[in-house]
């Protein structure tokens, strides 16, 4: 068994993928093997420290090529397999662990060996608790994007090797609709203020929009604001599912402070909660809570930040 | 018209799981079962196939003894059968031997047009039974869908994902995991109680899936399961007047430099 | 057929519906409980000291069954004003020995528990399920509705709690007037066992039964505090009408009385993990509505506004069972529904639940003076302080100093009409 692979079709998150890879190369004493379907990605991947990179051709939709992933790493007997953990990611590594009777640990962190295992440190019950799993090699992780820094370039750069690969033909893809709007990117905000389902009607987000203005923030939301109402793009929505950040400020407001939202945004620096309820959970997760109707304390603190 | 099969888990209910300051460890005996969210949808999702295109639909769900707990309730929201596995080993189970079981059972029962999970389930939020539901079975996979449609053979999904939505269509059978916002999943009305008590639900052996030891043994352990606490300073403002409120929260901004 | 046509339909799966809905199944009725809650008792807040004689008229030993908390054998009264509080303790290890005793009780293990039983013996249980209305034809009512579906039986019990939604729609009684209940909020707090047992001077098994009054800033009501298996139950009931008048909410009170020294002794380092509101009958005896039955429908437990509050205890949870057992055996005895109401009649005055009501029937009386729940309270506490002071100085003379202490909180006229009026209540 020998082998550390790495798999992202998203192209920065193949990049930080290599972080823990070389970590754990450093243990293992193994070569890395970056596989992406991306010809531009496999220079760069090449030049981080993969040893070796494979460029699959033969179609465009990323889980159809988690047949031909799997064939090489059972080629050759990979121990372990890193996955960019985007949606996508996730269908393809546990595909492959499927395949490879492998166990597989999701969203991951802090990675390494012991006793011959790979452990990592994960959440249960959506972020209620946290445990460390310990995965029999070989072993699958997916890795969401931003749990690691891209390395810096390494002294030498791998070989690069093209193969063709046999897609999954039996699913047709007929449209593809990209959403949301490109551009922001809520995880690298310093501030967020961030909207749930007090809110009333769509255009009432324009009292946190105004708010937000002032801080200089970006609007971020729960789960059911962007999945359910559609208010606000899912790129904006923190959580179990959704996104996870870290801003110096996020402001909650109302919104509940359920598990399952707080686990994305629970290592803000400052939270900040508004909400009716004395006893939403929201006040247990915050610094700073007003209980009271946002409707009357947003316009109020929009105005008294903007003095 | 289709033959549909529901994934179903029985988790325990987090919002009853309370964390033991002392040691930080979760204590569980207030809480209580229920279907796994999303997989309420699933259920839900497979019952409205089958009221436009005919078929049946029938629920499976691999758990401890806690598992026949789950039967009234999932036969109320539409399933026809529940066929359920209880078995000790379900207790440490990882997504690796929870498809090996679900994948041998499902070979007993099949063959079916439509496999649907949910997303993820409640407590482990894997994400995996789904796909490799479909690579242990052969099949293909369509995960997180918003949107179903069966004609015929033909299934047709819109999938979305982080940045973009795709539509997808597959000659069935395949598997298919779908997101919470696909529908809403019914309130179950009297009728619906009462018709679930007589409908069938059977016990499948573990012992009876021909399944190897090591298909039961767990490839990934959880261990030093810690709750998650946060020190916060929780200091809330709670004055009748707003305005006041306000004052104290942007003095409390100010003196943390971020306003 | 079960799905078409039951032979008794309950509503409501709190202790009256259960007890009832348990009589009939055991006597092989084909009965169908329907709960609103998810399961039954999600709903419940109500704070817990159940009078096990109940439970043993039902069934002799139904109570060994139970999930019951602590058996009480400490009763205490505590007298409170702002900081202090006088405390008058009775401890007696074999209180209640024998049946009657009391055991401090969670209702929603309680209640989930009475309900599995009802199952066992044969019942139908349907929970997450509200209904809605009844279906009345001839001037009898026939069965329930609910979400649009219909369900029909020959008799329907509405044990749906103090706020029956079926006795106003089946016309026996207008909507629950404010006078006529008291609001009751409750709080469980955790708390280790030996805590318990050390705060309040008992064992493992045993547990503490305490009133407190003084603490509702002169509104008629009090808060109790019992003790459970690593937990405390406690909890304010006191008159909206009047509370509404004082422009306090209740909620704020409920705080102010948790912060009183002699009650933050007895709950600090525990956690709150439940917190509820609900209403209680209050007036008693007269508060309960001429008409209880119609041909077809029986009123039970809290829905008929079965209740005795004396301020020092409060009693529904029994009354609520023996009730619903009243009904149960006016239902199996019937032979026709004719007859049913006259036998629910007869059977709550053979369990003695009328003449329970009507020996504390005056009582509500005892919440019009309004000084029980302020003035003399402090006054007890202003003349302990005189007793207990010892400071060098010249002491005032004992009559003096206790005279002193009365008159800052009452006239003698107040106290002899108080005492006239307390008298007749009782
Ligand atoms: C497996 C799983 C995964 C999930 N993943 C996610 C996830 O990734 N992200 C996520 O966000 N959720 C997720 N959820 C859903 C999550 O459990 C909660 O349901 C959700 O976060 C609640 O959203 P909310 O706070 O907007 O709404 P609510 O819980 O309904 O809260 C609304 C709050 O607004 C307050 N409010 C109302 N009016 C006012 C007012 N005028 N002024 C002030 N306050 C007011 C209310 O008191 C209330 O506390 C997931 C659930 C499951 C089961
Ligand atoms: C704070 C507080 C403290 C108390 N302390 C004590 C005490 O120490 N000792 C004591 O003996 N009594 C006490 N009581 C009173 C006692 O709780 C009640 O008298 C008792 O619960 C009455 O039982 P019940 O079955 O009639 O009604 P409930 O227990 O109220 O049950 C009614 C049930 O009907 C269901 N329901 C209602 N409407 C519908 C509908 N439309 N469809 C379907 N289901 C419906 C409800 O969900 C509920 O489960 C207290 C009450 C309060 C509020
Ligand atoms: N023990 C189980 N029994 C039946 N279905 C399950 C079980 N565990 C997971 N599933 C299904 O697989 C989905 C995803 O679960 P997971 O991979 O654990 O996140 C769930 O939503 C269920 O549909």
């Amino acid at each position: 068994m020998a082998g550390i692979f790495i798999f992202s079709e998203d192209s920065a998150l193949a990049k930080q993928l290599l972080t823990p890879a070389l970590e754990l190369k450093a243990s293992l004493a193994q070569p890395i093997t970056a596989i992406t379907l991306s010809e531009s990605d496999a220079e760069e991947l090449a030049k981080l420290g993969a040893d070796k990179v494979v460029v699959l051709t033969g179609g465009t939709w990323a889980e159809g090529f988690a047949e031909a992933i799997y064939s090489q790493i059972s080629k050759a007997e990979g121990s372990i397999l890193l996955v960019g953990g985007t949606l996508r990611g996730k269908h393809v590594a546990a595909y492959v662990a499927a395949k490879l009777n492998a166990g597989m640990t999701t969203d991951a962190k802090a990675l390494k060996i012991a006793n011959g295992k790979l452990l990592a440190t994960r959440v249960l019950y959506a972020g209620l608790a946290v445990c460390e799993e310990e995965v029999a090699l070989p072993a699958v992780a997916t890795i969401r994007a931003r749990t690691f820094l891209a390395p810096a370039p390494a002294p030498a750069a791998g070989v690069v090797e093209t193969q063709s690969a046999e897609a999954d033909s039996r699913i047709t893809i007929s449209e593809v609709i990209p959403t949301g709007d490109k551009g922001v990117d809520i995880t690298a905000a310093t501030k967020l203020v961030a909207v749930g389902r007090g809110f009333r009607r769509k255009e009432d987000l324009k009292l946190a929009e105004d708010l937000a203005g002032v801080l200089k923030a970006e609007l971020a939301c729960t789960r059911g604001i962007a999945e359910d109402e559609h208010w606000l793009p899912i790129e904006r929505y923190i959580g179990i599912s959704g996104q996870t950040v870290k801003p110096e400020l996020y402001v909650a407001a109302g919104l509940s402070g359920q598990v399952q939202h707080m686990v994305g945004c629970r290592e803000s620096k400052v939270i900040v909660a508004i909400n009716t309820d004395e006893r939403a959970p929201i006040f247990e997760a915050a610094d700073y809570g007003i209980v009271g109707d946002m409707y009357e304390v947003l316009p109020l603190l929009t105005a008294a930040l903007r003095k | 018209m289709p033959k549909c099969l529901v994934c179903y888990k029985w988790t325990l209910d987090e919002q009853d799981i309370k964390i033991k300051p002392e040691d930080l460890s979760l204590d569980s005996s207030r809480a209580k079962g229920k279907i796994s969210d999303f997989d309420r949808n699933a259920v839900e999702e497979a019952a409205l196939i089958v009221e436009k295109e005919g078929g049946a639909v029938e629920v499976l769900s691999y758990g401890t003894a806690a598992v026949k707990l789950s039967l009234k309730d999932v036969l109320s929201r539409g399933a026809e059968k529940a066929h359920w596995i209880a078995d000790p080993s379900a207790e440490n189970a990882d997504a690796a031997v929870t498809a090996n079981v679900l994948a041998a059972a499902i070979r007993k029962l099949g063959p079916y047009d439509l496999i649907l999970c949910g997303e993820g389930s409640s407590d482990l939020f894997n994400q995996q039974t789904a796909p490799r539901l479909a690579a242990l079975l052969g099949l293909p996979c369509l995960s997180f869908v918003q949107k179903l449609t069966v004609e015929g053979s033909t299934v047709t999904a819109t999938r979305k994902l982080e940045d973009c939505q795709e539509t997808a269509t597959v000659s069935g059978p395949v598997v298919i995991s779908v997101l919470s916002e696909i529908n809403k999943p019914r309130i179950p009305t009297l009728k619906q109680v009462l018709g679930a008590a007589k409908k069938p639900n059977e016990e499948i052996k573990i012992a009876d899936l021909g399944l190897k030891p090591e298909d039961l043994q767990p490839k990934a352990l959880r261990q030093s399961v810690k709750g998650f606490v946060m020190q916060r300073r929780n200091v809330v403002y709670k004055e009748s007047s707003a305005a006041e409120n306000v004052a104290k929260l942007t003095a409390s901004l100010a003196s943390e430099g971020l306003c | 057929m079960a799905d078409d046509k039951f032979d008794a339909i309950v509503v409501g799966a709190g202790l009256a519906g259960s007890a009832c809905a348990y009589t009939l199944a055991k006597a092989g009725k084909n009965v169908l409980l329907v709960e609103r809650g998810n399961t039954a008792g999600s709903k419940n807040v109500s704070g817990g000291r159940l009078y096990t004689y109940a439970l043993e008229l039902l069934e002799p030993d139904l109570y060994k069954r139970a999930p019951l908390q602590r058996k009480i054998v400490r009763e205490q009264v505590m007298l409170l004003n702002e900081r202090g509080a006088t405390t008058i303790d009775y401890f007696n290890p074999d209180f209640g020995e024998n049946i009657p005793q009391s055991y401090s009780v969670i209702r929603a293990v309680l209640d989930e528990w009475f309900a599995a039983e009802v199952e066992a013996q044969g019942g139908m249980v349907a929970s997450g399920i509200l209904v809605d209305g009844l279906i009345e034809e001839n001037g009898k009512i026939v069965g329930i509705l609910t979400g649009g579906e219909e369900m029909r039986a020959d008799v329907v019990v509405a044990a749906d709690g103090v706020n029956s939604l079926l006795g106003q729609k089946a016309g026996l009684f207008p909507d629950v007037k404010s006078h006529a209940v008291g609001v009751g909020v409750k709080e469980t707090i955790e708390l280790p066992d030996n805590l318990i047992n050390a705060r309040f001077g008992v064992t493992a098994e045993e547990g503490a039964a305490r009133v407190a009054i003084g603490c509702t800033e002169g509104i008629s009501g009090g808060a109790f505090l019992y003790t459970n298996k690593g937990s405390i139950s406690l909890g304010i009931v006191f008159n909206p009408e009047q509370a509404a008048k004082q422009q306090r909410h209740i909620q704020d009170i409920f705080q102010d009385f948790k912060m009183h020294p002699a009650i933050q002794a007895l709950i600090e380092g525990g956690t709150s993990v439940e917190y509820g509101a609900h209403l209680v009958p209050e007036i008693g005896y007269q508060g309960i509505p001429k008409q209880l039955h119609r041909e077809g429908f029986l009123v039970v437990g809290d829905a008929a506004q079965f209740g005795i509050n004396t301020g020092l205890i409060i009693r529904g949870m029994d009354l609520a069972i023996v009730s619903g057992l009243a009904a149960a055996r006016a239902i199996i005895a019937s032979p026709s529904t004719a007859e049913m109401g006259a036998l629910y009649m007869k059977q709550l005055e053979e369990l003695l639940l009328v003449a329970n009501q009507r020996a504390y029937q005056n009582f509500h009386g005892i919440f019009e003076i309004s000084r029980i729940f302020g003035g003399y309270p402090k006054l007890a506490n202003d003349a302990m302080q005189f007793m207990f002071t010892v400071d060098g100085k010249t002491p005032t003379p004992m009559v003096k100093g206790l005279l002193r202490a009365v008159k800052k909180h009452a006239t003698f006229g107040q106290m002899i009409a108080d005492g006239w009026k307390a008298y007749r209540s009782l």
